[in-house]
C-alpha cells in the first residue's frame, strides 16, 4: 500500500527480522504465476514427503488397541492392516505376526502413564491371555548394537517362576533381584516392553480385552 | 485478486498437494521398499528348505548378525521361504516336534493364512500354496481313493513368502529350534510329480 514505507524504514536500521518480513512481502507483491506454482509444488513435495517419512519411521502410527499399559496389534500382520503399518513393515524388514499365529503387544509406559526408564525398577505382575505360549521381552529404543550379548532378554512362559496361583512377577531392574530378574538392556533412557502371545484365540477379539487379564506395570522405585 | 490473495491460494494449493503427496508417497513405499521381508526374501527361493531369518543364540554364540529383523523374539528361531507360483506351486513340509511350530503365508499385502503345528496330521504338515487356476488343476487331478493330508491355501498373488516360526520354551531348546526352522522343506510341487501320485 506504501511502497515508500520500507524505504524509510531502511534509514532507520531496522532489525533483521523486521528487513526479513519485508522482503518477504515484497517478493509476495512481486511473485509471478510461474513463480508461486514452484513455490506450490515445493511446499507440496517438501511436506508431502517430509509428513510420510515421520509417519512411516520407527513404530505402527495408529491401529493399536489400547489395554492398561499395553498396547495391543492385532492386525499389523494382516491383510487388513492399515496403509501406515504395511509402510512401516516394508521400511524396517518386519515380519509381523499373522492372525492365526499369535499377537504382539507392547508398553513404554507403566500403568501410571509414566515413561519406562532404564534407571528405575519395575514389577511386571499377573497373567495374561490364554495363550500356548507366550515371551515377555525387553528391547531399548533404536537398533541393537550387534555382538553384544545381554545376560537375559526376556523370558517365556515356560521358564519363569510362578506363585502357586499360577500368578507371576517379573522384575524389571539395573540391579539383581531374587526371582524373575529381567535386566535392564541399557544404562539410560527409555526401555520398551513386548508381550508376544502365540497360538492365541485373543488375536481374533483384541478389542475385549480387559486390564486385568494382562500384567500390570508398576514403578517401585528409581536410582536417581 | 490481490497479491496476497494468490499467495494464500498458492498455499492453499501446497497443501492440499502435500496431502495427496502424502498418501502417494504412504501407499507405494511396500512396492517400492528394497529392505521389507518379501525383497530380501527372493535369496531363498533357490533353496529347499527354509532360509534362516533369526537364529536363536546358543551357548556362546550370539546371534548371527544375518538377523535383520528389527526387534526379534529372543526365543522364537524364524525362518522363511519365499515363492513365486509362476514355477508350480509351493509345498511346505514340516515335521511336528516337541517345539512349537507355526507357518505364516505372506502376501504383498499382508498374512493371509496361518496354521500352527496342532494341525499336523500324524506328525506331519504339509502346506501347499497355490493359484486358484493351480487349485482348480489340483482338484481335477486328485483321486477321490486317494486322501490327501495336504493343507491347500490359495493365495491372492504370485509372488509371497512363508515364514516358519519355531518357539524355544527353554534355552536348552534353542539348537534344536534353529535345527526345526533349516529341517522345513520348501519345494515346488512339478506336474510330473503330481500324475505319478494321482496315478
Amino acid at each position: 500500500m506504501r511502497p515508500a514505507a520500507s524505504h524509510e524504514g531502511a534509514n532507520e536500521r531496522p532489525s533483521l527480522g523486521r528487513r526479513a518480513v519485508g522482503l518477504a512481502r515484497q517478493a509476495v507483491r512481486r511473485a509471478s504465476n510461474v513463480t508461486l506454482l514452484l513455490y506450490a509444488l515445493a511446499l507440496g513435495a517438501g511436506i508431502g514427503l517430509a509428513s510420510a517419512d515421520y509417519a512411516t519411521r520407527g513404530g505402527y502410527p495408529f491401529g493399536g488397541v489400547v489395554v492398561g499399559a499395553w498396547t495391543a496389534w492385532p492386525r499389523a500382520g494382516s491383510v487388513g492392516a492399515d496403509p501406515y503399518a504395511r509402510a512401516v513393515n516394508a521400511r524396517r524388514g518386519e515380519i509381523p505376526l499373522a492372525i492365526g499365529e499369535g499377537m504382539l503387544l507392547t508398553a513404554a509406559q507403566d500403568d501410571a502413564g509414566r515413561t519406562l526408564d532404564a534407571t528405575c525398577t519395575y514389577t511386571i505382575a499377573g497373567i495374561t491371555p490364554p495363550a500356548r505360549a507366550w515371551t515377555v521381552t525387553v528391547a531399548g529404543r533404536g537398533t541393537r548394537v550387534p555382538g553384544q550379548t545381554t545376560l537375559r532378554e526376556g523370558f517365556t512362559s515356560t521358564e519363569i517362576l510362578r506363585e502357586p496361583d499360577g500368578h507371576f512377577a517379573v522384575t524389571l531392574s539395573p540391579v539383581v533381584q531374587a526371582g524373575n530378574w529381567l535386566p535392564m538392556p541399557r544404562p539410560s533412557g527409555p526401555v520398551r516392553l513386548a508381550l508376544r502371545l502365540y497360538d492365541t484365540p485373543v488375536a481374533a477379539s483384541a478389542g475385549t480385552l480387559d486390564r486385568s487379564a494382562l500384567p500390570a506395570i508398576t514403578r517401585t522405585g528409581c536410582a536417581s | 485478486m490481490t497479491p496476497r490473495g494468490r499467495f494464500l491460494l498458492a498455499t492453499l494449493s501446497g497443501l492440499v498437494l502435500a496431502g495427496l503427496v502424502h498418501i502417494g508417497v504412504v501407499l507405494v513405499i511396500p512396492s517400492l521398499s528394497e529392505t521389507d521381508a518379501l525383497s530380501r526374501a527372493r535369496t531363498s527361493e533357490s533353496l529347499d528348505h527354509a532360509m534362516p531369518v533369526y537364529t536363536l543364540a546358543t551357548g556362546d554364540n550370539p546371534s548371527p548378525a544375518e538377523a535383520w529383523l528389527p526387534i526379534p523374539d529372543p526365543a522364537v528361531a524364524v525362518g522363511i521361504c519365499a515363492y513365486d507360483l509362476a514355477d508350480g506351486p509351493m509345498r511346505v513340509s514340516a515335521r511336528a516336534g516337541p517345539l512349537m511350530l507355526s507357518l505364516a503365508v505372506h502376501g504383498r499385502r499382508g498374512a493371509f493364512y496361518a496354521v500352527t503345528d496342532q494341525a499336523a496330521v500324524r506328525g506331519a504338515l504339509d502346506l501347499v500354496v497355490l493359484t486358484r487356476a493351480q487349485y482348480d488343476q489340483a482338484l481335477a487331478d486328485a483321486d477321490e481313493n486317494d486322501v490327501s493330508r495336504d493343507v491347500r491355501i490359495v493365495a491372492p498373488e504370485r509372488k509371497g513368502y512363508v515364514v516358519v516360526r519355531v518357539i524355544a520354551a527353554l534355552p536348552s531348546q534353542r539348537p534344536a529350534a534353529n535345527a526345526a526352522v533349516q529341517a522345513v522343506s520348501c519345494t515346488v510341487d512339478s506336474p510330473a510329480e503330481d500324475t505319478k501320485a494321482g496315478g
